[in-house]
């Protein structure tokens, strides 16, 4: 009876650890393993790049909407902060940054129909303790990790509208601040 | 001698909180909701969706099955898997969904496969959305087919090859209305099986 007991109480103990520990590792995890298919098809960190139009045979994650155009860029803050300039335009667009963990810690608007929209929207991400005070009017969104991801989305469902998106990621910055 | 049924106990615990680590975030399967739930005829969002706030058995489904979606205040996902009488959503049959005016800036409703993936098909129909619906000339009134091969007229959405699937509706900005009551603002779509087979 003694040994059930003792076995009983090291099945629960270790299940709930166990489970605790996996949930909590999982969104790390599989955002590590996004990046890290980014970084090996060639997408370099502190760069703006422009997804393909989106289609069955071109997903990079799950459940992608084929009627936005995306453009990602990979953010490393382990050396300073990192410094996103993003032009508005007049259909639907927003300025996203995810952190390591998944949360989606920034959403700003890129629809110049908004109000309060700005031409081009200044954001600088930061790790807790790091120095912005050159970030002048720029927002400042802090994170716990030094990997984040930074995401812009603009409704493109023609290819035309999709053209016009790819058109501003050179216009797009995603550098060291 | 404790030892032994330390280990073993040890061991299986371990096995099943990692089993049901992964059956509860939707690593294998769909995962379960624990808060957050919203529910409009069968179409079901969670309302921490992207949120720091999130509990973590829905920041881990969500890394699973939406990775990269955003809170709330920028945009709001319902799916839903089941026609209106409450049968699962098949390749096999053909479905009419209808729909009106969001309370949002811009809505599509997309079609995923059971692992959350778009169907492999190229028949470039893959969502409809509301520039289709403004296209047509009733963003008020609009609706449209899914089936396995295009209708003789009209909006569709392709489910070839989609096997078991499900519908994603994405309202982009959505109202301060429907974010502070969904169930009673949104007006969910209808989603009506036409036929099945042949």
């Amino acid at each position: 009876m003694k040994g059930f007991l003792t076995g009983l109480t090291a099945f629960l103990v270790a299940l709930v650890l166990a489970h605790l520990l996996v949930v909590n590792a999982l969104p790390g995890k599989i955002m590590s393993k996004v990046r890290g298919r980014m970084a090996e098809a060639g997408l370099p960190v502190h760069h703006w790049q422009m997804s393909g139009r989106v289609s069955p045979q071109n997903q990079a994650v799950v459940r992608p909407a084929p009627d936005l155009a995306y453009a990602i860029c990979l953010i490393d803050l382990s050396k300073g902060p990192v410094e996103l300039d993003v032009p508005a335009w007049d259909q639907y667009g927003s300025l996203s940054v995810f952190s390591a963990r998944t949360d989606n810690v920034y959403a700003g608007s890129l629809d110049a129909r908004v109000a309060g929209t700005p031409d081009v929207r200044r954001l600088v991400v930061a790790l807790e303790k790091q120095d912005v005070s050159t970030a002048g009017d720029a927002e400042v969104v802090r994170v716990k990790q030094p990997e984040a991801l930074a995401l812009i989305r603009r409704l493109a469902p023609t290819q035309e509208a999709y053209d016009a998106a790819a058109a501003l990621v050179p216009e797009s910055r995603c550098k060291p601040l | 001698m404790k030892l032994v049924p330390l280990l073993i106990g040890g061991i299986l615990g371990i096995g099943a909180g990692v089993a049901s680590a992964l059956f509860t975030t939707g690593m294998i399967g769909s995962g379960v909701r624990l808060s957050g739930g919203v529910d409009v005829n069968g179409w079901q969002s969670d309302w921490t969706i992207g949120s720091a706030a999130a509990n973590p058995w829905t920041r881990a489904r969500i890394a699973r099955h939406g990775l990269l979606a955003l809170t709330k205040e920028e945009a709001v996902y319902f799916t839903k898997a089941t026609d209106d009488e409450g049968k699962p959503l098949s390749e096999g049959c053909i479905y009419r969904v209808s729909g009106g005016d969001m309370p949002a800036l811009w809505w599509s409703v997309t079609l995923y496969n059971a692992e959350s993936y778009l169907p492999s098909n190229d028949d470039k129909a893959l969502s409809y959305d509301m520039t289709k619906a403004e296209a047509a000339g009733s963003p008020d009134a609009w609706s449209f087919t899914i089936s396995p091969t295009a209708p003789a007229e009209g909006g569709w959405v392709s489910s070839k090859a989609a096997g078991a699937f499900d519908l994603t509706l994405r309202l982009y900005k959505p109202s301060a209305d429907l974010i502070a009551d969904p169930e009673a603002t949104l007006p969910a779509p209808a989603i009506a099986r036409v036929s099945c087979g042949g």
